[in-house]
């Protein structure tokens, strides 16, 4: 109640400006007036009565003064006059307004655009329900090369019902594409076939329709999906009355229930529906077959090392339980924030980072070329002082322009940053969802407030307080005289001038690492050829393709139509091209080897591929063999493997001609010889060594995994084929979806997409602080040389050379820059060691990029010294000490 | 004639609150008030009475109002608030028991 008054009081004075005034000053006089009336009646003449009522009362203009202070109406008032003024003064200056709202723009755009990548993927909360207590669960599989891996239906089953620290346990079938007929193109939609608790995990509900319900997940129920919201708005025209409706999916009918809400994408942004997952009891007991994803909800106050604990200790009874499949493989949960952020997470960190830097030398720029300013404005200000301003008003003044400054550079950054931030959107890893819209929300509007008003008051305090430094009767009379500034603002600006250089050679050397890192993986040889290939995929339907003579036919006759195509040099069907997928392995037996140990099984990643595969990825074939024609159905079963499986699973030897099988040491499967060895292949990115890897021809066995990749070798464009590639294949099947066609260097350049995004905007920064840089010494030197015309003079007059002149002139900018270089590279040496894990195939201390950043910006520092030192060798000495 | 004892900073505060407790008073009226109630020994100075007056009508403990003043003129009238009031309440009490106790000190030691 009091609070209101007072605020409103305070409305009233400042809105009624004038009338609070007049009413003071009524107020006043009554006083007075009323004090005359007294000494009248007490019998003084007129004249004596007024004299002693003024003089009684003291200063009238004092009063006030002190009475609008005890109002806070001056401070608003001082302010509204400092703005006015401050606008004048950067009107008065356009070029100088213009560069340094510029400068200090690009750095809170920098800035803007970041943290709202860095909000999105770090800070703010995922669209679920208490997320901080939602967590996936993987195996611990490290014994056999899978340190994360995708857990088993019996493994999950076993941990939902054992564990005592969730509320609950849900799980995601790996992978899963489901063919969309009826109504429209064919299409293949990215979905996920999940338990009916999975959104009761994630504490979400359908925008419309019903959740997933138990009934609904068990063998045999009517099929029913959920619609992701964009799925619903892209295919379905955001029909409400979608709930009930039937479609055909992967030609069974299947029955809508809902419509998931908005912003929902879970576990990634291509999942397009849901449906349940149907376990069978066969599969629940299963753990061998790994393939799920399994979120957990842990209980409330539960911390993460407990369920780790519980967990483990979990894994240790199924160890007992299932030796075959379960010895050594341990489990653990990992916050569903710190999954989803996954890689990004130090690579935006570094970001923030170097924004930061850039920003800081912004500051230092501007700040430099303020302090000029305020040197130029000395008579003004000294004239303010010696009027009776005090030091703290003045401050006061030029404070209010350095944040006129920084919020006109931060109105100019957002507007900046809402492009940048568009263009960033790459970074936001797959499972959080993007920045909506135009990528400014409240979050990031208060984030570039706020460092507007803080770069404002850094780089402004710094000149500002110059100002109480002043010798007031020195400042007036050396007034706007060009010589003699102390030596103090000297000082200050070059130590502006270090740290920039400092924090500049901080960046360059991180991005030169970066760069560096991007050069080696593009420069590493994958162990296949992504040029000129052409990749699509037809995942057949189970339903339309159960046996195996059909699949197999299938391929064969596309294949044949596809590899007679003109153009085309070689065709061939895989599980996975490299790049897609990390895992697909299966336990195989080495003929005449012991039993191994629970826990020992060997795994390699398996490959399921027709002949020509190898040769359209252009994979080495080390020794041996390939796949032939001889090598078909009926006839020996063969097998090529990588280099990394023969080292490993053959020490010493010579694997040509040895024999294995799939599967255990008692399983009844047929050996297969190796008929060659292959080289490493990365399949599961760029940086990734390869794991050891066989490759067996679809044609002999039914080994589980479908080949699904068709890669096409051109020797034109691939993409020029595709049409054509597609019509041979409906020609095969006019039914058959066919999907993600795409350049196989695409899948490269996704490969390092993020990593390129990285070096790409660190060398941005970079670049950006090597021109503010650039400035920084230019100016400082300039006005080192204007300052210094008069001694200049002297000197030449004293038969200095120009060569002596330049010598002065660049020792002193090179001076500067030297320190600068010193602790910068301190700096960059130990920071980063924080890149460590972003780099590739360098060290964090190569000497070649620290030089390297050292001797360019060395010669961009010349550059900036040259010109101003250029113009000291031509001072004319009559007119140099003339010049005051 | 003796010079006036300087007011103690803040019980100015407290002079004019209980001064305009018992009716709306203009600035004038206060500063005679007190000097009379104190037999001339409180002399409230004008520069700091109505900086003082517009602090406590800032802060919401009196407001004002123009009315007639006993001469016929419009003069500024201040009186408490309810806030005033209970502020005026503390504060009195505060100052008894601050004044017995330096009271208390002075005649002991």
């Amino acid at each position: 109640m009091r609070l209101l008054q007072t605020i409103f009081n305070w409305l009233r004075l400042l809105l009624l400006r004038n009338a609070a005034e007049r009413e003071l000053g009524s107020e006043l006089r009554f006083h007075i007036e009323r004090q005359i009336e007294e000494n009248l009646a007490a019998g003084m003449t007129p004249q004596e009565a007024r004299r002693a009522a003024t003089r009684e009362f003291g200063g009238v203009e004092q009063v006030k003064e002190e009475c609008r202070d005890t109002r806070r109406v001056n401070f608003l008032d001082n302010l509204l006059k400092d703005i006015r003024y401050g606008l004048r003064m950067l009107r008065k200056s356009p070029s100088f307004t213009f560069f340094a709202v510029g400068v200090l723009a690009l750095g809170i755009a920098a800035n803007s655009a970041i943290f709202s990548i860095a909000d999105a993927v770090l800070i703010r909360a995922l669209p679920y329900r208490d997320s901080n207590r939602l967590v996936m669960v993987w195996e611990d599989s490290s014994a056999y090369g899978f340190p994360k891996d995708t857990p088993a239906a019996g493994n999950f089953y076993d941990w939902k019902s054992r564990n005592q620290v969730f509320e609950d346990v849900a799980a995601l079938a790996f992978g899963g594409s489901f063919n969309l007929t009826g109504s429209g193109n064919p299409e293949e939609l990215s979905g996920k076939s999940v338990t009916a608790n999975i959104f009761s995990v994630l504490g979400v509900r359908p925008a419309l329709g019903r959740d997933f319900r138990p009934e609904d997940d068990v063998p045999g129920a009517p099929h029913v999906a959920i619609l992701s919201h964009g799925l619903w708005v892209r295919r379905f025209g955001a029909d409400p009355q979608i709930v009930g409706k039937q479609i055909s999916l992967n030609y069974e009918k299947c029955t809508i229930i809902g419509v998931m809400s908005r912003g929902v994408q879970f576990p990634d942004r291509e999942t397009e529906l849901w449906v349940p997952a149907r376990f069978t009891k066969e599969q629940l007991a299963n753990h061998g077959n790994h393939f799920l994803q399994v979120v957990a909800r842990l209980k409330p106050g539960i911390p993460l090392k407990t369920a780790n604990a519980n967990l483990a200790t979990i894994a240790k009874q199924l160890e007992r339980e299932h030796p075959d499949s379960n010895a050594n493989v341990g489990a653990f949960a990992v916050p569903l924030r710190e999954e989803l952020a996954g890689d990004v997470r130090p690579a935006i960190l570094m970001l923030v980072g170097a924004v930061c830097f850039v920003l800081l030398i912004a500051c230092a720029n501007v700040a430099n070329l303020l302090l000029s300013r305020a040197t130029g404005r000395r008579r003004e200000l000294a004239m303010r002082l010696a009027l009776g301003a005090t030091r703290s008003r003045v401050i006061q003044q030029m404070l209010t322009e350095s944040i006129l400054l920084s919020l006109f550079a931060g109105a100019a950054g957002l507007l900046l940053s809402v492009w940048g931030t568009q263009f960033l959107a790459a970074l936001i890893p797959n499972g959080i969802a993007p920045v909506t819209g135009a990528g400014v929300d409240s979050s990031v509007l208060l984030f570039t407030l706020i460092v507007s008003l803080a770069t404002g008051i850094l780089f402004g305090v710094i000149p500002a307080s110059r100002v109480s430094q002043f010798h007031l009767a020195f400042s007036l009379k050396q007034g706007g005289g060009q010589s003699g500034v102390g030596s103090g603002g000297h000082r200050l600006r070059d130590v502006l001038v270090i740290c920039e250089v400092a924090l500049a050679i901080v960046l360059l050397a991180g991005a030169a690492l970066m760069i560096r890192s991007l050069q080696n993986l593009y420069h590493l040889d994958p162990g296949f050829r992504a040029d000129h290939v052409l990749v699509l995929r037809t995942p057949l339907p189970r339903q339309k393709y159960e046996a195996f003579a059909p699949r197999v036919a299938f391929y064969d006759q596309v294949l044949a139509k596809v590899e007679t195509l003109p153009g085309v040099i070689a065709a061939g069907y895989t599980t996975w091209v490299p790049l897609t997928n990390s895992g697909g392995a299966t336990g195989i037996t080495i003929e005449g080897k012991p039993e191994p140990a629970p826990g020992n099984v060997l795994i390699p990643n398996t490959r399921i591929i027709s002949r020509n595969y190898i040769r359209a990825l252009r994979m080495r074939l080390v020794e041996g063999r390939l796949f032939e024609s001889r090598d078909a159905a009926g006839t020996l079963p063969v097998a090529l493997i990588n280099q990394t499986m023969a080292k490993n699973y053959w020490p010493g030897e010579n694997p040509i001609g040895k024999n294995f099988k799939v599967g255990g040491y008692n399983e009844k499967s047929p050996w297969i010889n190796v008929i060659g060895i292959v080289g490493d292949v990365h399949q599961a990115g760029l940086d990734v060594a390869a794991r050891p890897e066989m490759y067996l021809p679809y044609q002999q066995q039914d080994f589980g995994f479908e080949p699904e990749y068709l890669a096409v070798r051109t020797s034109g464009d691939p993409m020029a084929i595709a049409e054509i590639v597609r019509q041979q294949i409906w020609s095969v099947d006019k039914e058959q979806p066919v999907a993600g066609v795409m350049p196989l260097e695409d899948l490269v350049d996704e490969n390092l997409a993020s990593r390129r995004m990285q070096a790409t905007l660190l060398s941005g920064f970079a670049g950006l602080a090597l021109l503010l840089v650039t400035l920084g010494i230019y100016a400082v030197l300039s006005f080192a040389v204007t300052q210094r015309t008069q001694e200049i003079g002297v000197r030449v007059a004293l038969g200095a050379q120009p060569r002596d002149v330049l010598r002065m002139i660049f020792s002193q900018g090179f001076k500067l820059f030297l320190i600068g270089a010193a602790i910068g590279l301190a700096a960059a040496l130990a920071l980063s060691r924080a890149l460590q894990h972003l780099l590739f195939g360098v060290s964090a201390y190569d000497p070649a990029s620290f030089a390297g950043v050292t001797i360019l910006l060395a010669a961009v520092a010349l550059l900036a010294c040259y010109v101003p030192a250029r113009r000291a060798t031509r001072v004319d000495p009559l007119i140099a000490l003339r010049y005051e | 004639m003796t010079k006036p004892t300087d007011l103690v900073q803040g019980t100015l505060d407290l002079l004019i609150l209980k001064t305009i407790a018992l009716e709306p008073m203009h600035g004038w009226a206060i500063a005679q008030r007190i000097r009379r109630v104190s037999k001339n020994v409180l002399q409230v100075n004008q520069g700091a009475l109505y900086p003082a007056l517009h602090r406590l009508e800032q802060q919401a403990w009196i407001q004002s109002k123009w009315g007639e003043s006993e001469n016929n003129r419009r003069a500024k009238y201040y009186s408490l608030t309810r806030a005033g009031q209970k502020y005026l309440q503390a504060e009195e009490s505060n100052w008894e028991r601050l004044s017995s106790a330096i009271g208390l000190v002075l005649k002991t030691v």
